[in-house]
């Protein structure tokens, strides 16, 4: 396999082996990136979930960037603009306040397991006397 | 369930991440659709504050953050050994 196809159509994975592009990566690849060498496209091909989660964010930022500062000139009410502009750190806010509800939440309802404490005291105990028999200076 | 103080603790933690979480969107979202002589502005600041103080308070934890970890790691200096 590796004979039939050009050198610049195989590119080196990242648990050693080379394989062979199909033709459409090769040329999404090539549109992005055309002198890249092998190592940073099989880099690209293999990170697709951050390439996925960097394409999102830039979208949302583009809708927020296109409503806040009116790039298209669609001329929307002032109200709607002043609203979106602390969009990003209302979510971050937002995002911090739901992380202390939770935190908050599952420290009130942690369960005490007593007979369990008990237990581990009396283990450490006989440890710690086996220990001192056995010469260790505590 | 977890005993008195711990169940104090989470609780308040929770109840004033709500409060925060409200007021922070009243102030944001909803007074600019409120009427500027409507008396719901009285109890708000300025809207430039909206921006202000989440970034002072970011500030303040991330210098919290490198004061904690600068006092760790100075206390888990080594000397350096003399040959």
């Amino acid at each position: 396999m590796n004979r039939r196809a050009p050198a610049h159509l195989k590119t080196l994975r990242r648990d050693g082996y080379v394989i062979t592009l199909r033709r459409a990566e090769v040329a999404f690849e090539r549109r992005l990136f055309p002198s890249s060498s092998p190592e940073i496209l099989a880099a690209v091909l293999i990170m697709t979930k951050l390439v996925e989660w960097l394409f999102g964010v830039s979208v949302v930022g583009a809708a927020w960037a296109l409503v806040s500062f009116d790039l298209l000139d669609l001329s929307l009410p002032q109200t709607y603009r002043e609203v979106a502009w602390p969009m990003p750190l209302y979510l971050l806010v937002s995002f911090g306040c739901y992380s202390l509800a939770t935190v908050g939440y599952r420290v009130a309802t942690f369960n005490d397991c007593d007979e369990a404490a008990k237990e581990l005291q009396g283990q450490i105990k006989e440890a710690k006397e086996d220990l001192r028999k056995k010469g260790l200076k505590m | 369930m977890a005993t008195g103080v711990d169940q104090a603790v989470g609780m308040s933690l929770v109840v004033f991440s709500l409060l925060l979480f409200t007021y922070y969107s009243v102030w944001v979202i909803i007074l600019p659709f409120v009427d500027s002589d409507h008396v719901l502005h009285k109890y708000f600041l300025p809207r430039e504050y909206s921006v202000i103080l989440p970034g002072i308070a970011a500030v303040i934890l991330l210098l919290c953050i490198g004061a904690f970890t600068a006092v760790i790691m100075w206390k888990n200096r080594k000397p350096k050994k003399v040959d």
